[in-house]
């Protein structure tokens, strides 16, 4: 067997068992990429551009008043011109639990529950699934390197076909046009960005030596290789803490007048608590990692943050990989380029297919169910999120588990839907189309029924390209949903009828 | 400065895509000469270097050399996209993208 053969073999099998999975990563990462835009869009509150009037103490104040028990840590972000509050975060001492909240910009309450764009973000890295998840996207990423590169081995005419895409021909060679082009023109952003995506958890995945040489404190590791000032709790309550504005403010002149980003706090109340400043700038690839650490109960400054060289390198990677350099430009470039790759496995899954059409079998039908439930599925289910978002009250308890629960209940139905349809991928395939359309371009009108700024009449009155920018993408994808679903209903005219001519090429080798 | 490295980005994709004989004759009808074709090269060489200097000009060398690789697959697939259903369009985007990257620049 040569070399080329056996990564055929690779490329086929080791590509097909994980493009499901990868394709809900990379969906859910394309649209990632506008988290803080979707973030806008799901929270009414925030639809008006208002600065908030909210100080970091006044958050601290909000925090003892509401929540009792002894914290680890606690952590907020002033608004910025993407996300225009105040987020703030909280750790209770001894358990694992994170406890987020976000502060009306009109008031000092939080806003009404909302799974927010955050969603998608959490789906990306770790499908909702804590830990477990995050292992099981790291496998599937692998699995994208080892397909990429076995990929390329085998394809022979990488230049020849670089820019060939022949839709006319017959069902297999169209769709392995459509998986090379999309693979070869795409390669550099998907080897990049898989390599980076597997990079940013590599003390999860490899962590022998880590424990070798910090036991189980993992949180040593991180401190010693960021340079970090860590100072255990004493547990003993102090009766005075500073402003945390006041070491807001004198962070900033220390930094010539520098961004501040994620302020937090480390065992809050004790006389041993550590106040962390971070700069925020997003004119760099790499995010800053310049921290200062105050006392909290003085305001002392205890330690200007050193980072090691390896530090500084992960986190250029991790940066690269998650876009927060380069303004709208950057989002936009990775968004169509994380469709292109999603449009990539698509292609993937269709030459498969296509290749073994004249058989039947379970695995063909196990194949074309997996496809209607994920690749329609995952789609029309985001879009039954923002539906839940815009549809639950804004007083409904746990309001953002419920948004959640219609994303899973939406995916469950039309899973059983693509399931049952399977033996007929086109009719499915229309019906999902026309779904779409109707989800997509309903969305925008029921924006207009129920807020009052959030819609586009509002949002392109007051020149909010963020906000108008989610309208107008539905509306574009609810077009083409709406264009193809009737173009898959016209009745198929007689040369696609006739049996697809079968042509063994060099490059289909298994 | 982003539609007009773009717009070079896309010049460099078409001018290298032309360079090939199975696209030449899509669109002309006849294979391009050895010297043609090695002209067409050239050009395209220089648009992705006017690309990336155009790409570095504003968010500097870091972010731009990203910006600048992002928009050369993204101007590819856009050519291929219109080459297999609007083969027509190819050839005079590569004129409308500089003038509309010229007229965001004066409005």
């Amino acid at each position: 067997m040569s070399l080329r053969q056996s990564m055929a073999g690779l490329h086929t099998w080791g590509g097909l068992l994980p493009s499901w999975l990868l394709y809900v990563i990379i969906f859910a990462g394309s649209l990632a990429c506008f988290d803080k835009e979707l973030e806008r869009w799901m929270r009414p509150a925030l639809h008006v551009p208002v600065a908030s009037s909210m100080t970091a103490d006044e958050v601290r104040d909000w925090l003892r008043r509401n929540v009792s028990d002894e914290l680890h840590a606690f952590w907020t972000h002033a608004p910025t011109e993407r996300e225009p509050y105040w987020r703030l975060g909280w750790e209770v001492d001894g358990s694992m639990e994170i406890h987020d909240v976000a502060f009306d910009p009109a008031g000092r309450e939080p806003m009404p529950g909302s799974v927010g764009g955050r969603f998608f973000f959490d789906l990306h890295y770790n499908l909702h699934a804590g830990m477990p998840g995050v292992y099981i996207v790291g496998l599937a990423g692998m699995f994208m390197l080892v397909a990429l590169v076995s990929g390329v081995i085998i394809h022979r005419r990488i230049f020849k076909d670089f820019f060939t895409l022949r839709p006319q021909t017959n069902g297999q060679r169209a769709w392995l046009d459509a998986h090379n082009l999309f693979g070869v023109l795409g390669l550099p952003f998907h080897l990049v960005l898989a390599y980076t995506g597997v990079a940013i958890f590599v003390a999860t995945y490899m962590p022998a030596g880590i424990q070798v040489a910090y036991g189980s404190d993992i949180e040593k590791f991180f401190g010693e290789v960021m340079g970090a000032y860590i100072r255990e709790g004493i547990h003993q309550p102090s009766s005075q803490q500073v402003s945390l504005d006041g070491l807001i403010e004198r962070s900033r002149q220390r930094w010539d007048g520098a961004e501040v980003g994620w302020v937090s706090v480390h065992h809050p109340g004790d006389v041993a608590a550590v106040v962390d400043v971070r700069q925020r700038d997003e004119s760099r690839i790499a995010p800053p990692q310049a921290t200062l650490s105050y006392d909290e109960a003085s305001g002392e400054l205890l330690g200007e943050q050193q980072v090691s060289a390896g530090y500084q390198t992960y986190s250029w990677l991790t940066g690269l990989h998650m876009a927060q350099f380069g303004g709208t430009l950057v989002r936009v470039l990775y968004f169509l380029l994380g469709l292109a790759g999603c449009a990539m496995l698509v292609g993937g899954l269709k030459v498969w297919l296509a290749k073994r059409e004249e058989r039947s079998g379970r695995a063909l039908a196990l194949v074309r169910a997996l496809n209607g439930a994920v690749l329609g599925g995952l789609p029309l289910a985001s879009l039954a999120l923002l539906w839940g978002n815009r549809l639950l009250p804004a007083s409904l308890p746990e309001r953002a588990e419920a948004e959640g629960w219609v994303f899973v209940a939406s995916w469950l139905v039309l899973a059983i839907w693509a399931v049952l349809r399977r033996h007929q991928p086109r009719a499915l395939y229309r019906e999902q189309l026309a779904l779409g359309a109707l989800l997509a371009l309903g969305l925008p009108l029921l924006n207009w029924l129920t807020t009052r700024d959030g819609h586009l009449l509002a949002s392109l009155a007051r020149g909010d390209w963020a906000l108008a920018g989610i309208d107008l993408t539905l509306l574009l994808a609810g077009l083409l949903c709406a264009l193809f679903a009737w173009r898959t209903a016209q009745p198929m005219t007689q040369a696609a009828r006739q049996p697809r001519g079968r042509r063994q090429l060099v490059e289909e080798g298994v | 400065m982003g539609w007009l490295s773009f717009a070079f980005a896309y010049l460099a994709m078409l001018t290298f895509c032309l360079a090939m004989a199975r696209h030449h004759k899509a669109l002309f009808g006849r294979a391009p000469t050895a010297g043609h074709s090695r002209w067409l090269r050239v050009t395209g060489a220089a648009a992705l270097a006017v690309a990336l200097v155009l790409g570095i000009a504003t968010p500097g060398i870091e972010i731009g050399v990203v910006v600048w690789l992002c928009q050369l697959m993204i101007a590819g697939l856009l050519l291929v996209l219109l080459l297999a259903w609007r083969q027509r369009w190819a050839l005079p985007l590569a004129l409308l993208l500089p003038v509309g990257a010229l007229l965001q620049l004066l409005v």
